[in-house]
C-alpha cells in the first residue's frame, strides 16, 4: 500500500513538474513579449501626443518671434494668448502616460490652440501624419 | 519513480512483429500515452506561464514605448507647427504662391520623416526575444529525474534589463544610420551627415525661407535640439 501512495505521488508530482517546466519557461517568453508588445503599443500613442503638443508648441513659438515688436492692441491680446499657451504647454507632461489629467490638460489646451488662432485669423494647415493627431478643423 | 525508468527501457518491438507479444504492446502504450498527457502539460504549462508573464510586464512595456515616443515625435511635431506657423504668415501677408508651395513640400517631407521615424521605432521593439518550445520539449527527457534547474533568479530580470537597453541602443543607432533615399524630398539630396540627413535638409530649407521671408532666424531658435 506504502508503494502504491509512493507511486500516486509520483505521478501528481511529475504532472506538476511538467506543468510547472512549461509554466517557467511560458513566463519568461512572456515576460519578454509583454515589454515588447507594450512598447509597441505605447509607442503609437506616446508619438501621437508628442506630435500634437509639439505642434502647438512649435506653431507658438513660431507665431511668438513673429509677432515680435508689434505694439497694437489686438498684437498685446494675440500675445497674452500666446504665452498662456506656451506656459500650458510647458507644464504638460507629454511623456506620462500615467499622468492623470492627461486628457483634460490635452483638451484644455486644443482649446486655447483654437482660441490663439482665431485671434490671428489663421487657417491651421497641420499636415496630419498617417496616424493622425486629432486635429481637424 | 523507477516503473517510468523500467518502461521506458523497454524496446518496443517493431509494429509487425509484437502482434503477439501483448505485454510490451500494452506498455509501449501507456509509455506513449504518458509521453503525451506530459507534453501536454508543458503546453499548457507554457501557456498559462506566457499569460502571467504578459499581463506583469505589459503596463511597463507601454509606459516605455509612450515615453521613447512622445520624446523622439515632439521634435517632428515642432518642426510642423513652425513650417504651418509660416504657412499662415504667408497666407495672411499675401506672399507669392511659390513659398506656399515650397512649404507646403517642407510639411509633407516632414510628415514622412516623422511616419519613417515612428514605423521605425516600432518594428526595432518588435523582435522577439525568442524561446523555441519544441526544442525545449525534445530537449526535456521525460525519464529525466535530477531536480529542475532553478530558473528563476535576478540574473533574468538583469537579462530583460540588458536585452531593454539593447533594443534602445539599437533603435538610436538604427535612427542615425536612418537611410532616407527612398523618401522623395531626398532624391536629390547628398547626404551630408549620418544622422538623418533630410531632416537637416528640411531644417536648412526652413532657414533659407525664413530669410527670404525677411523675418528674424531667432523664430527657429526652438528647434536647436532636432
Amino acid at each position: 500500500m506504502a508503494g502504491d501512495q509512493d507511486m500516486f505521488d509520483a505521478v501528481v508530482m511529475a504532472d506538476e513538474r511538467f506543468h510547472g517546466e512549461g509554466y517557467l519557461e511560458g513566463y519568461e517568453e512572456g515576460s519578454s513579449l509583454g515589454i515588447i508588445e507594450g512598447r509597441r503599443h505605447g509607442t503609437l500613442h506616446g508619438a501621437k501626443v508628442g506630435s500634437e503638443i509639439g505642434c502647438y508648441q512649435g506653431f507658438a513659438f513660431a507665431w511668438r518671434g513673429l509677432l515680435h515688436g508689434c505694439t497694437t492692441e489686438r498684437d498685446s491680446k494675440k500675445m497674452k494668448v500666446l504665452e498662456a499657451l506656451i506656459g500650458m504647454i510647458q507644464k504638460f507632461p507629454y511623456d506620462d502616460p500615467t499622468y492623470d489629467k492627461l486628457h483634460e490638460d490635452l483638451d484644455r489646451i486644443r482649446g486655447k490652440f483654437k482660441q490663439l488662432c482665431s485671434l490671428l485669423n489663421v487657417q491651421p494647415d497641420f499636415k496630419i501624419s498617417a496616424e493622425g493627431s486629432g486635429l481637424s478643423f | 519513480m523507477s516503473w517510468v525508468q523500467a518502461a521506458s527501457l523497454v524496446q518496443g518491438p517493431e509494429e509487425d512483429g509484437d502482434v503477439f507479444d501483448e505485454e510490451a504492446d500494452e506498455s509501449l502504450l501507456v509509455q506513449r500515452e504518458w509521453q503525451s498527457h506530459m507534453q501536454r502539460r508543458v503546453k499548457e504549462g507554457y501557456r498559462d506561464g506566457i499569460d502571467a508573464g504578459k499581463a506583469v510586464t505589459l503596463q511597463q512595456g507601454f509606459n516605455q514605448g509612450y515615453k521613447e515616443g512622445a520624446e523622439v515625435i515632439i521634435n517632428y511635431g515642432q518642426l510642423r507647427g513652425t513650417l504651418s506657423a509660416l504657412l499662415s504668415w504667408c497666407h495672411l501677408h499675401d506672399d507669392s504662391s511659390a513659398l506656399v508651395s515650397k512649404i507646403n513640400n517642407l510639411l509633407d517631407a516632414v510628415g514622412q520623416c516623422e511616419d519613417y521615424v515612428l514605423r521605425h521605432l516600432r518594428s526595432v521593439t518588435s523582435q522577439p526575444h525568442v524561446v523555441d518550445l519544441l526544442d525545449s520539449l525534445q530537449d526535456m527527457d521525460l525519464s529525466h529525474v535530477a531536480p529542475a534547474e532553478e530558473k528563476i533568479d535576478e540574473a533574468k530580470d538583469e537579462r530583460f534589463c540588458e536585452n531593454n537597453a539593447e533594443f534602445n541602443k539599437n533603435c538610436s543607432k538604427n535612427l542615425s544610420q536612418v537611410d532616407c533615399s527612398s523618401l522623395e524630398c531626398c532624391r536629390a539630396q547628398e547626404h551630408e551627415r549620418p544622422e538623418n540627413p533630410s531632416l537637416t535638409w528640411i531644417l536648412e530649407q526652413t532657414a533659407s525661407l525664413v530669410k527670404q521671408l525677411g523675418v528674424s532666424i531667432d523664430i527657429l531658435q526652438h528647434l536647436k535640439q532636432l
